[in-house]
């Protein structure tokens, strides 16, 4: 049987107040690898991973080649979470895992389950803790749990490594690696950090208001036109 | 329910309950406020974690404007449900649809919308008084004991079990929702759908509730009861305890307030409230700062 990919975008193309902000896109996502969207800002790959969400509207065709639960697992760019919101990590957690309201508490079996949970990404102890007093990088490992359980075929990532320093970066990466290799999902992900990118990607395509370049880190990351692109000012300039 | 009242008042004789259970309707404000207490103190956290704060005022503005066209189209002023549910229903999906669909801040919308509904209920008002005593649409703007009657209590008994029936099943839906659209949809909920029912479900737990707070009053027993949680709640349980309690604790102290010093109770309640507010946001100080 033919080996489909995960995710297929054949001619993708999303507007916005007659603005074309992705026009023409093709790209397809490989069972078991990772997938990196890189570009200037402004050149919509957020915009892109939202077509694949059911958040954008477009043209043309996203189509998802399931074998499994065909669940999407998503870490976002920005998570909002207001600072004072009396909210613990536990029924963050929960509130996508039982039917009970979670103001009534956890249910049975629930805790046991989030604290192994919270142990696959490193935040052993952090169960009760409030949401709003995570650092950046333990907010987004919380994320990164909430996002590989139930297992996803696809998990998208929004730069997630975005306002993390650099020692929260490595570890966020070392965590996306396991547990890639651990649940065997393909990811798509979004980043503007090219080091990052090498690190991580098995396929990198290089998006620019379109598709500019697809293929391996090498070969997209390595062409002048590309790196220019992919990096723009701010990047060149460090 | 006369039984009730009859042997409440024997009660209040022989000096076993305070003095005020000899009068029916104190008994029945104060059923109607054990039960607004737990509905809009419960339903408190969610309107600020959803950021509607500024939506509840609309809302109650939009009560006094239905109100009115109620009672231009013939309804008792002691049971305008059909003018006030029907004029608030069309403001509060008025108002969802177009923040769903613009691009407007949800503020700036919201204001314009009370604007427009306060502007239209003036000046229905004015039709209004022609036919009735202000004083008597005074009672709803600002909330009366005297106006609550067992039909009342019925109503708002039946509804508020609907409404936490269904808040209940949409409730972890609701507040994903509230924290970030993208990681709901993701998760399979639908926004849109738990965004119109909370509004339809806060409208009618707002209309039910007029009689005893008042339209103009109402914002504040579904803002400032979270308020006063949430400056000591650390988790969602607590968030919803401590408004429960805020919202019963105000509303049980209003209603004394309002028989001992001959205030509308809405106002009374309201004070209490806030008075409540800023005592829980001084012991969060303090505990914050001996907890550090």
């Amino acid at each position: 049987m033919e080996d489909l990919p995960v995710l297929e975008i054949r001619d993708l193309t999303i507007s916005r107040n007659r603005r074309v902000l992705v026009a023409n896109a093709a790209l397809e996502v490989a069972r078991g690898r990772t997938h990196v969207l890189v570009g200037p800002n402004g050149s919509g790959k957020s915009t892109l991973l939202s077509a694949v969400l059911g958040l954008a509207e477009f043209t043309g065709s996203i189509r998802f080649h399931w074998r499994g639960n065909g669940r999407i697992g998503y870490v976002p760019q920005f998570f909002g979470v207001d600072r004072t919101l009396p909210l613990t990590v536990a029924e963050f957690l929960a509130l996508t895992r039982q039917r009970r309201p979670v103001c009534f508490g956890l249910g049975r079996g629930q805790r046991a389950a989030l604290e192994a949970l919270l142990a696959r990404v490193g935040m052993e102890g952090f169960l009760h803790r409030p949401l709003g007093a995570l650092s950046g990088g333990e907010l987004q490992r919380v994320l990164l749990a909430n996002a590989i359980d139930p297992v996803p075929e696809l998990l998208l990532l929004d730069e997630p490594a975005s306002g993390l320093d650099e020692s929260a970066t490595r570890r966020f990466e070392e965590l996306l690696v396991e547990v890639r290799q651990s649940c065997g999902a393909a990811v798509l992900m979004v980043s503007h950090d090219l080091a990052q990118v090498r690190r991580l990607a098995d396929e990198v395509t290089l998006i620019d208001r379109g598709v500019r370049a697809t293929g391996s880190p090498t070969q997209v990351l390595g062409a002048d036109l590309a790196a220019s692109l992919a990096l723009g000012a701010s990047y060149a300039a460090s | 329910m006369t039984d009730l009242y009859t042997w409440l008042a024997a009660a209040a004789e022989r000096g076993t309950l305070p003095d005020a259970f000899r009068y029916a309707f104190f008994v029945r404000g104060l059923a109607a406020v054990l039960l607004i207490a737990p509905l809009l103190g419960g339903m408190s956290h969610l309107v600020v974690a959803r950021r509607m704060s500024f939506f509840s005022a609309a809302l109650g503005h939009a009560a006094l404007t239905g109100l009115t066209i109620g009672l231009l189209l013939g309804e008792p002023l002691n049971g305008a449900y059909g003018g006030i549910f029907g004029f608030c229903s069309l403001a509060a999906l008025a108002m969802v649809y177009i923040k769903r669909h613009s691009a407007l801040p949800s503020d700036t919308l919201i204001g314009v919308f009370l604007s427009v509904t306060l502007g239209l209920g003036i000046c229905l008002l004015v039709a209004v008084t022609k036919r009735f005593n202000i004083h008597q649409v005074e009672a709803v703007m600002f909330g009366s004991l005297l106006t609550v009657t067992d039909t009342d209590l019925l109503l708002l008994l039946g509804l508020g079990l609907v409404i936490a029936a269904l808040l209940a099943r949409i409730y972890n839906a609701l507040l994903l929702d509230s924290l970030d659209s993208a990681t709901s949809r993701v998760a399979g909920v639908r926004s849109g759908f738990v965004d119109y029912l909370f509004v339809m479900l806060l409208t009618a737990a707002i209309i039910v509730s007029i009689k005893i707070i008042g339209a103009l009053l109402i914002e504040a027993m579904v803002v400032v009861p979270a308020a006063a949680a949430r400056n000591l709640a650390r988790t969602t349980r607590s968030y919803l305890a401590l408004s429960v309690m805020a919202a019963l604790a105000a509303g049980i102290g209003g209603l004394f307030l309002s028989t001992r010093f001959l205030v509308p109770t809405g106002g009374a309640v309201v004070l209490v409230l806030s008075s409540l507010f800023f005592v829980t946001l001084a012991a969060g100080w303090i505990r914050n700062r001996i907890v550090g």
